[in-house]
């Protein structure tokens, strides 16, 4: 059986996710609750039950991959001290690349917001920096852009907030 | 009308009131372009800047002697002695700026937003007194207006004797907020990184970049006549360290030029197979996103000493190092997934056919060769690097080569930017600048309106 595919997150971005899923079972019970059983149980497929139907299946969905995301969600937390000199999720990292000097950290990609420095782990960029330690130069490869990129320094700073 | 392009947007959402000022501010506008037309004339280097008998000696010699002879904001005239003397424009143009300044200051009653009144009443004493640092420092602390609105002698394009009078322009329009708050994220994206700068350069620090994107409905005098799809100001560096820039984004402008350049010349330059590859949507995407990036890049790259030093050169240099930075920063941009491959091919495929543009245009617009000039540049380097094949007129790019052309041109560029003299800057366009590289394709581009 395949496995199922891991999130990362902050604590702070699966308390977030947590709250989201619960308005949205919330949303989804008041709306149903809302709805008039003339509309809900009608055999005629008048647009306003039809509306109401999109709605009630696009929660759903919603809830369905919240629920998913919650169940294989896994916490970025601090590595041991001896292997903070290495990029894993949660690290900030100062990189020089291709002329530039750059700062960001690495995180899961639901958390991902370039910009604001958020680079996601499945990025190019976050793919290639995993597991490589400061002082190494590793060559990001693609079929279009290949930088070379220089890590200079790795921290571990609130690694528990988004 | 001459000097004048209109757009039709939908002004629904405005109330009874906006719409009386937004008529004003248009009326305004509509009345700069007779004075870029008489400023204009690309018979001659300095336009109608100079007298046409002056040569550029006799200009720099009375300049030292009398420095408003290059003032960004006068004409050069001989009086009956034949001395070279200078005529700001105000005077020159007294009655004509009266009714435009009333206008603003009209707009400026209707107005229900305090510092756009403040603005518009700055600027309408300013074009009174060719004092315009007041209502552009204005312009560039506040937040923006829910109108989009510029006027007066701005671009110095038209003096390609030395690149110094500003010629005047206008345009109106509304801020599109979804479409602000997108190029806001790309914006935020690219300026995370600081570029290593070049030892012994006099790199300015801009403090501040504002963006928005506009739906235009008027452009006026210089502006219309260049068909600018973005723009980056003030062009004062001074003003622009301390108080920040501002970029806008024309979407008018630019839907015009990518309906009517862009994709045409991506149509009749691209092998047909390659063409499959990408939709209409894709391309336009690109074509927004190549100017956005050239439009940031304006902030990045300048230099205090960069236009004495490279004189009329300067915009060549400027304009082109701006389109080729954004394509670099776009890579990065790529490599931390803020765009994917496609849409990074499209912003490369649509900075080619904007180099075509540029040619075309300057066919019949001189005033806009250095444009041409940098694109040409840019298109040769290409060609020369292997990055585009050639057969019979037609291309197709190797996307990986185009990358590292693009980081070798950016290399040369930042120097002749940041320290480069001008004899390096004038060998490097001799260099590059033969534009048979376009003209093999004339056969292709036949049935683009501006070849006919």
């Amino acid at each position: 059986m395949a496995e199922e595919k891991k999130f990362y997150l902050t604590e702070e971005g699966l308390e977030r996710i947590r709250k989201e899923y619960e308005s949205l079972k919330e949303l989804r019970l008041a709306k149903t609750r809302r709805e008039s059983p003339e509309i809900l149980y009608s055999e005629d497929l008048n647009p306003e039950y039809l509306a109401f139907r999109e709605d009630i299946n696009f929660l759903g969905s919603k809830i369905i991959e919240f629920e998913n995301i919650i169940k294989n969600a896994e916490l970025i937390r601090p590595p041991k001290k001896e292997k903070q000199n290495i990029i894993d999720l949660g690290a900030t990292v100062l990189v020089e690349i291709n002329g530039e000097i750059d700062e960001f950290r690495l995180v899961g990609t639901l958390e991902a917001d370039p910009s604001n420095r958020k680079i996601s782990n499945e990025s190019p960029i976050g793919q290639a920096l995993l597991g490589k330690r400061v002082g190494e130069t590793v060559v990001i490869k693609t079929p279009i852009v290949n930088h070379a990129c220089k890590i200079t320094k790795i921290k571990y700073n609130n690694i528990g907030k988004l | 009308m001459r000097g004048i392009k209109k757009f039709k947007i939908d002004t629904k959402e405005l109330s009874q009131k906006e719409k009386v000022l937004f008529k004003k501010l248009i009326s305004a506008a509509e009345l700069i372009a007779p004075l870029y037309l008489k400023q204009k004339n690309n018979k001659h280097p300095g336009a109608n800047f100079y007298p046409y008998d002056a040569t550029k000696e006799e200009i720099e010699r009375a300049a030292r002697k009398n420095p408003a002879i290059l003032s960004s904001y006068t004409f050069v005239e001989r009086d009956k002695a034949g001395k070279l003397i200078a005529i700001p424009y105000h005077l020159k143009f007294k009655k004509e700026l009266k009714p435009i300044s009333e206008f603003l200051e009209e707009a400026a009653d209707l107005s229900e937003d305090k510092n756009f009144s403040l603005y518009l009443r700055s600027r309408a004493k300013s074009l009174l007194d060719d004092n315009y640092e007041k209502s552009e420092i204005i312009w560039l602390k506040t937040k923006p207006f829910k109108f989009s609105f510029i006027i007066g002698p701005i671009e110095r394009y038209l003096d390609r004797l030395f690149f110094k009078k500003c010629a005047y322009q206008s345009w109106v329009g509304f801020l599109d907020e979804k479409k602000t708050k997108e190029a806001e994220k790309i914006k935020n994206a690219i300026l995370t990184g600081r570029r290593k700068i070049l030892s012994g350069s006099e790199k300015a620090e801009i403090s501040k970049l504002g963006i928005q994107v506009d739906r235009t409905a008027i452009f006026s005098g210089l502006i219309a006549d260049f068909m600018f799809t973005g723009t980056n100001l003030p062009n004062d560096v001074k003003l622009m360290e301390k108080y920040g820039s501002k970029l806008t984004i024309f979407e008018s402008s630019l839907e015009s030029k990518f309906k009517g350049d862009h994709l045409p010349i991506f149509k009749a330059v691209f092998d047909k197979k390659f063409q499959k590859s990408y939709s209409e949507e894709d391309l336009y995407k690109g074509s927004l996103r190549c100017i956005l990036l050239h439009e940031i890049s304006h902030s990045l790259i300048r230099y205090r000493d960069a236009e004495e030093r490279l004189k009329d050169l300067f915009p060549v240099f400027d304009e082109l190092y701006a389109y080729i930075l954004g394509i670099k920063n776009c890579g990065i941009l790529f490599l931390k997934g803020v765009m994917n491959q496609k849409e990074l091919e499209a912003i490369l495929i649509m900075h080619i056919c904007r180099n075509f543009t540029w040619w075309l245009d300057s066919i019949k617009n001189p005033d806009v060769k250095h444009y041409a000039i940098g694109a040409v540049i840019a298109q040769n380097f290409f060609l020369k690097e292997g990055a585009m094949r050639e057969k019979g007129g037609i291309s197709w790019p190797n996307f990986t080569k185009l990358f590292i052309c693009i980081n070798e041109l950016s290399r040369l560029l930042e120097y002749y930017l940041a320290v480069g003299s001008y004899e390096e800057a004038k060998e490097f366009i001799g260099e590059y600048s033969s534009f048979n590289v376009f003209k093999r394709f004339s056969p292709q581009l036949t049935k683009i309106s501006k070849l006919k």
